[in-house]
């Protein structure tokens, strides 16, 4: 639901144009209007989501950079005497991908990128947590963006070279009018040649450089359009917001602009540089200059322009993708374009691509838009940029509770393997592989843990050193629907466990709150109590959030809002590779240890929906988590855990058996014999095969860790447990097969 | 006297990085040349076309790139005798420009490395490759063992080897067949084929061979920490793996 319009095609309510009229002293021009309604979108402004966001941990001994700037940055270690960082931006691309999902979740993936680059850093990884609707009749439109958005994510990423690190994919009936097609980026900067989006000290009278694409009429209002829900009706308009990738181009401008950053220190010069996204050309101008401290003055006729007689606001605010801004000295200027144009040729790759100067930085803090010889904006750029703030009532989201009597909670022993193959061919538990060996994941060559090996994928991003940085996302949407706030923290403990099993340091957090409408006082309540669970689970593991993003109206023309899904990534680090817990068990005789005092709730598992079981979700118990981590952490130090998988979705049965399909994946035809019951809850915890059995109990008491011994790996190729037997093989074949149809 | 490898970039290249580190860390002085300076690639000695989209793909992958003003270098170049690798995009450039398996004049390809099988899209998979033929019939394998088994990654939507049949004779006969798919114990059959490539083709060489075209990456399976497997306690930057294949190209480009 949005109030009366303010102008066609300006989503602005009636009382912010008022005080915008009352704040100029006149009537807005057209162009105003519309540059008004990007940056006080819903996108671009964070108005109803800010404050809130306010509660969320920012800083820590690993944070280089908070949010604020178009990337984060987690302090990664030092090589060869200086400090390097990991670059990370989160975002979503909901609503383009579920009207056009190639292209909306292309360039997804293109802006996410764009983000990282102008960090000055190199770009190293993507990761893509996707959620789609019910995909089983081969002709809905939910598989249709399913495949579709899964395709737009491999043509962008692998033309552009950057490999798919991490990522998950829901399939859920919540999703069928909204799909979320979120994108995480990770990029490497040493940290004295981090580039700031905002024009630095004595910039005033610098060139502003506008790099990449021709301007044209795509993507115009997409800021608004990604801030109002879905309608039907609006579908065939609402094509006309979605950007058109071209990752040709970018990959080009990609390696020009490595090329600049190093031409640039050679100069000694500190620019600024900042993606074009939202509010387009406008939008990154107005906020280089105004949080450098400046103003800025733009001559639209300088665009470079893909069709003549744009109008001054589609110039203005419309959001082609691929291009980049620049603010820099004027003598360097001449320097740089050659590079775009000459060296990499810009103008010959896409159609009048190139570099352009459209015009400067000013030390009076107005933003003024010239369009043939006339003024067509000008306004006080911090009223443009400032923060606006929209405090909506909400209700208290509570968490599902199920009657006492509804809860048969002891864990499955001699019972849980016939269970085993329903659970492992369960659509959110089974094989992603289909969906991504679609994408390049070793592009580089920088790759030690490729995506689906392992729980996290990992790089050596920095080239001659041992030191790695992992990654790996999570949110279930069944425990989002079930309780917001329960949902988000084991979103926190998920992805941080995750990156612990490969044996690296949960050091940073990214998330995408991605909600309902938040004039909706439900669906902005299930808002609210989610970022309450992210501070909690943040706060208590001592990690932060250093990046992140937030997408709401995600509801459908029923008014039916999706699943809550706030969605997190986690940063690990690792300071030599060569202690990379490389994935699936490794030798005969060697015990399994099942570690974690794990919370008996079933809400949201694969098992509570097959066996229709009402439960809680359950609560992460950090005493234990941080006491799980600190004794994962020391023992993978000593080189005494030989395979560690994260209890998450379908349990711990199904982390024993993922750790049996890794090692056979690797050609070890390895089983399990299990002497502990070990089932389908999905609290987190760890699964684990020790090289060193007294040496781990004695850490796990130093660590106050509760480590239970569940079996052995065994010769022969099957899990047993309580009498039962399943062959590896069968069972890893019911894991690997449901999505072949969706993904062939 | 050093000899110098240039590791060509077209627009679209993607895989530079890996090439020219490796090239590096087996020892060879290599060096990117971009393909705004075609002239500079006169000098080198031996050139190397990396994997990447180059121009797009259009038409059809390497079709445009074979057709560059960098490409009148290579294939000069390589009609005197000066070693060419090319890896992925830079093999289907390579037939493309006729260099392999260079039963036809250049820029007149005989066959292609085209959409995989059975379904046409991008394929990420881990895969082994050997020899199909003595090392010693290509300067560029020369120093591999006849048993090598090479690690690498496809990564492509275009690398089934498709012909007509007289001409995949004439392929296989001529001794043009490089490496084929393989399991990592060297068994050759249909399962370690990743796309349905005819004759379980990953790699073509020319008569002569000096030029070499390999579909799968080897660069991307090459430092010890790239290996699943990697023993405890290996230098995880140690070269190794499908590095040794770069070596031996290494090792030919100095003799």
């Amino acid at each position: 639901m949005v109030d009366q319009r303010s102008a066609p095609g300006v989503a602005l309510r009636d009382d912010e144009v008022r005080r915008i009229r009352e704040r100029l002293g006149r009537e807005p021009s057209i162009v105003e209007l519309h540059a008004f309604d990007a940056q006080w979108s819903e996108h671009c402004s964070y108005k109803s989501s800010r404050h809130h966001l306010k509660r969320l941990p920012t800083q820590g001994p690993d944070v280089v950079l908070g949010p604020g700037e178009d990337s984060g940055i987690v302090h990664l270690g030092e090589h060869g005497g200086r400090r390097y960082g990991v670059v990370v931006a989160h975002e979503s691309h909901n609503h383009p991908s579920q009207v056009v999902p190639f292209e909306g979740a292309a360039t997804g993936i293109g802006g996410i990128v764009r983000d990282v680059l102008c960090m000055g850093a190199e770009v190293i990884a993507v990761a893509d947590p996707l959620r789609f609707g019910r995909v089983e009749h081969p002709e809905s439109h939910q598989r249709y963006v399913a495949r579709s958005a899964v395709d737009g994510i491999a043509a962008y990423g692998n033309a552009i070279g950057v490999p798919n690190l991490a990522g998950d994919a829901y399939f859920d009936e919540g999703f069928d009018d909204n799909c979320l097609v979120n994108v995480v980026a990770l990029g490497i900067v040493a940290e004295d040649e981090i580039v700031h989006s905002f024009a630095p000290e004595n910039a005033a009278g610098w060139d502003l450089l506008l790099v990449g694409k021709a301007t044209d009429p795509s993507g115009f209002g997409g800021a608004s359009f990604s801030s109002l829900s879905l309608d039907a009706a609006d579908e065939q308009a609402n094509k006309g917001a979605v950007q058109v990738p071209d990752p040709f181009l970018k990959n080009v401008l990609m390696r020009a602009t490595y090329r600049v950053f190093a031409a640039l220190r050679e100069r000694g010069i500190v620019p600024g540089f900042k993606d074009l996204g939202a509010g387009g050309i406008m939008g990154c101008s107005a906020e280089l200059a105004a949080s450098g401290g400046y103003g800025a003055d733009i001559n639209l006729d300088e665009v470079n322009v893909a069709v003549e007689g744009m109008a001054p606001e589609v110039i203005a605010v419309g959001e082609t993708q691929e291009r980049l801004l620049w603010a820099l000295p004027p003598d360097v200027t001449p320097a740089v374009v050659r590079i775009y144009n000459e060296e990499f040729t810009l103008p010959q790759v896409a159609f009048n691509a190139r570099a352009t100067i459209v015009g400067r930085i000013t030390e009076e803090k107005k933003y003024v838009l010239r369009h043939r010889g006339r003024i067509v904006m000008d306004v006080d750029v911090d009223f443009l940029t400032g923060a606006i703030r929209d405090e909506l009532p909400y209700q208290p989201a509570e968490g599902f509770a199920p009657a006492e009597a509804a809860r048969p909670r002891a864990d499955l022993g001699a019972e849980a393997l016939p269970l085993l193959e329903r659970v492992l061919a369960h659509r959110d538990v089974c094989s992603r592989e289909p969906l991504y060996r679609r994408y390049d994941a070793v592009v580089r060559g920088a790759t030690v843990i490729p995506r689906g090996y392992a729980d996290a994928g990992v790089l050596a991003p920095v080239r001659g050193s041992r030191l790695g940085v992992a990654l790996a996302v999570a949110g279930n949407p069944r425990c989002g629907r079930l309780d917001p706030r329960r949902a988000a923290e084991l979103a926190v403990a998920t992805a941080a466990c995750r990156v612990a099993a490969v044996g690296a340091r949960p050091a940073g957090l990214t998330d995408c709150l991605n909600f309902g409408n938040p004039r909706n006082p439900a669906q902005y309540g299930e808002f609210v109590a989610a970022v309450d669970g992210l501070a909690r689970a943040a706060g208590e593991l001592g990690l932060a959030f250093v990046s992140g993003n937030v997408s709401l109206y995600n509801e459908s023309e029923s008014g039916k809002a999706i699943p809550a899904s706030a969605i997190v990534a986690c940063i690990g680090t690792i300071g030599d590779v060569a202690r990379t817990i490389t994935p699936g068990f490794k030798r005969p005789g060697a015990p399994i240890f099942l570690l974690g005092n794990r919370a008996p709730e079933r809400g949201g598992s694969a098992i509570a929906e097959l066996l229709g079981i009402d439960d809680a979700v359950p609560a992460p118990s950090y005493a234990a988590l941080r006491a799980e981590l600190a004794l994962l952490r020391r023992a993978s130090e000593e080189g005494i855990v030989a395979a560690c998988t994260a209890i998450a979705g379908g349990g711990a049965l199904v982390a024993v058996a993922k750790t049996a399909f890794a090692a056979h994946r690797a050609g070890r035809r390895l089983g399990v014999t299990l002497d502990q019951p070990c089932g389908f809850h999905e609290a987190p915890g760890f699964v684990l095969e020790v090289a060193d059995e007294a040496r781990f109990a004695a850490l796990a008491r130093e660590c106050g860790a509760e480590a239970r011994r569940a079996g052995a790996v065994a010769e022969m190729p099957c899990i047993a447990a309580g009498g039962e037997r399943r062959e590896v093989d069968e069972l890893m074949d019911c894991w690997s097969r449901p999505l072949e149809e969706i993904y062939p | 006297m050093s000899a110098r490898i240039a590791v060509v970039l077209f627009p679209g290249t993607n895989s530079e990085d890996e090439t020219l580190r490796l090239l590096r860390d087996c020892g060879g002085d290599a060096e990117l040349v971009h393909w705004s300076r075609p002239a500079e690639l006169r000098d080198f000695d031996a050139y190397v076309l990396p994997g990447g989209f180059a121009y797009e793909d259009r038409i059809r992958a390497g079709a445009i790139a074979a057709h560059d003003p960098a490409m009148d270098e290579v294939i000069a170049g390589a009609q005197r005798g000066k070693l060419v690798l090319g890896i992925c995009n830079g093999a289907q450039i390579l037939l493309e420009a006729g260099l392999v398996p260079g039963t036809a004049p250049a820029r007149r390809p005989t066959a292609a490395f085209t959409h995989n099988g059975p379904i046409p899209h991008f394929v990420c998979r881990h895969v082994y490759v050997k020899l199909a033929i003595d090392p010693s019939r290509c300067a560029i394998t020369r120093a591999l063992s006849p048993a090598a088994i090479i690690p690498a990654w496809t990564a492509n939507g275009e690398g089934r080897l498709a012909a007509t049949p007289e001409h995949l004779d004439e392929i296989a006969g001529g001794g043009h067949l490089a490496f084929v798919y393989a399991h990592a114990d060297g068994r050759v059959d249909a399962r370690a084929n990743p796309n349905e490539s005819a004759r379980g083709c990953a790699g073509l060489v020319n008569r002569e061979g000096n030029v070499l075209a390999l579909m799968p990456h080897p660069e991307r399976d090459a430092w010890n920490f790239n290996h699943l497997d990697r023993p405890a306690g290996a230098d995880p930057l140690t070269p190794s793996g499908g590095a040794e294949l770069f070596r031996s190209f290494v090792a030919a480009v100095r003799a």
